[in-house]
């Protein structure tokens, strides 16, 4: 992939993380009982953890955490050549009659969310499932909202937004990438 | 790296990083076994064919029970009813049924190379489940990956494989997967059942056991099968577990931690006492379930490079 520009700073990435960890504590106060963060792999996860310990800081609370690799339940095994490894799922709370909220770091078609509800239902039967993106681009594909966002982006089809934590590639932040299949 | 191939034939042609790269797969797949809905909705949609025209039971459970835990659709065939007994060639069957629009076919046969020679002609997939005495790759995957979930690692361990190495396609698959991930492997059993030949692809050669199995980590028995004894290779059974069966007495100048595995179905007094096989150095029937998840990974590794 090619870095075309930098969007955000590591510094306003972590401003972003803190606003939607307030917006999550003023929706559940009480998260460490109710609550589950899942982050979805691969960016999901870090961002979830950083979202845990944010509202850890503001409600002395931390809500419970899992990870979820969503290969299984691709719609495009077949189509897309060749297959990712797949990364840890971790699960090990009750998951029924919980809040989930599903973490990823960009939400784009909506595709990889579509397969995070059905491998979550798959596990039990949440009372509600909401969403936490860093960056959400506006018009996806399939009828899927975002409840806590930290950035909309509007680019155009052909570009990427790339997130990263550091430890890749990119140092800390959120870039504008060209995407070649 | 990624996995790149329509079919699984043989351990021979995959590389480290491409075994353990199953083996982490695997580790995943066995998750959803261990869910309340065991089943995930991967293959739906595909359609995997299961030919063995050499009978099975166990391996061709485990398969099909994958195949469902995958959501895949499945055609079971054998050789029995199949239309090979009138003479159709195996290529024109094959054939037959890719023409049905079949994603995947899983094949065990008696002829060695049989599945290689099907998987070049077709654009299908193809998951071998043993092909003569040459490779049955998901047994010793499900036996390599027993091993390191136990171990922790497999390079440096020594594996001593005991039995009827001469006849066996567990035997030699096993080898390959082990040697490339670098453990040692000493391969003992009578001599009329373990040649000599078998150093030239880097094992250790024993007719003793005390000195096959003194200082190995695991210890993988295979099954004796009254048609060697009839063919004279062995005097009988009993001889034979003199010799070369596991029992307490054994146990005792073993490793305390050794594991001990065996494909399956396993010859109470023959290869092993029933005290040993249900003893707690056995994982023996963690290799059954470890073999459904491998089976599960294959599966889905290799339909994600079958082109239509």
């Amino acid at each position: 992939m090619t870095l075309r520009k930098q969007l955000y700073s590591a510094a306003e990435m972590e401003e972003a993380i803190a606003r939607m960890a307030n917006a999550v504590a003023a929706a559940f106060p009480h998260p460490g009982a109710e609550c589950a963060l899942v982050g979805i792999h691969q960016l999901g996860v870090p961002l979830a953890e950083r979202l845990r310990d944010a509202i850890r800081g503001i409600t002395g609370q931390a809500p419970e955490f899992g990870k979820l690799d969503i290969s299984m339940y691709r719609d495009d095994i077949g189509n897309r050549n060749p297959l990712p490894l797949i990364r840890e799922t971790e699960i090990d709370f009750d998951v029924n009659d919980r809040i989930i909220i599903l973490v990823d770091d960009v939400l784009s078609s909506g595709r990889t969310i579509r397969a995070a509800l059905d491998a979550l239902t798959d596990y039990g039967r949440p009372r509600m499932i909401r969403l936490a993106v860093l960056v959400d681009r506006g018009e996806p594909e399939y009828p899927i909202r975002a409840d806590f966002v930290g950035f909309t982006s509007s680019l155009p089809a052909d570009r990427k937004v790339a997130v990263s934590f550091g430890g890749d590639e990119l140092a800390p932040g959120i870039y504008e990438v060209d995407w070649k299949k | 790296m990624q996995w790149t191939k329509k079919d699984l034939l043989c351990l021979y042609d995959l590389s480290a990083e491409e075994i353990e790269f199953i083996l982490d797969t695997a580790a995943e797949f066995k998750k959803v076994s261990e869910r309340r809905v065991k089943k995930v909705p991967a293959l739906r949609g595909k359609t995997v064919v299961n030919l063995f025209v050499e009978p099975s039971t166990r391996t061709r459970v485990s398969f099909e029970l994958a195949e469902q835990r995958l959501s895949a659709d499945i055609v079971n065939m054998q050789a029995q009813s199949s239309s090979l007994l009138k003479g159709e060639t195996l290529l024109d069957t094959v054939r037959n049924i890719e023409a049905l629009q079949v994603d995947l076919v899983v094949m065990r046969h008696s002829a060695p190379g049989a599945q290689a020679f099907i998987a070049r002609n077709l654009k299908c997939g193809v998951v071998n489940a043993g092909d003569g005495a040459h490779s049955h790759p998901t047994q010793a995957l499900l036996d390599i990956f027993t091993v390191r979930e136990k171990k922790g690692r497999i390079a440096g361990l020594k594996v001593a494989i005991i039995g009827d190495i001469l006849h066996s396609r567990v035997a030699r698959s096993n080898i390959w997967g082990l040697l490339k991930l670098g453990a040692q492997v000493t391969v003992a059993g009578p001599a009329t059942l373990v040649p000599r030949e078998f150093e030239e692809i880097g094992v250790r050669v024993c007719h003793n056991l005390r000195e096959a199995v003194a200082d190995a980590d695991v210890v993988n028995l295979l099954r004796i099968q009254h048609e060697r004894q009839t063919a004279g290779f062995f005097p009988s059974t009993g001889e034979y577990a003199r010799f070369f069966g596991i029992n307490d007495e054994t146990l005792k100048y073993m490793k305390p931690d050794v594991l001990i595995m065996h494909p399956g179905p396993i010859n109470r007094g023959v290869e092993l006492t029933g005290d040993v096989a249900d003893g707690e150095h056995s994982v023996i029937l963690e290799q059954v379930t470890n073999g459904l998840a491998i089976r599960m990974a294959v599966l889905y590794l290799v339909a994600g490079c079958v082109k239509k």
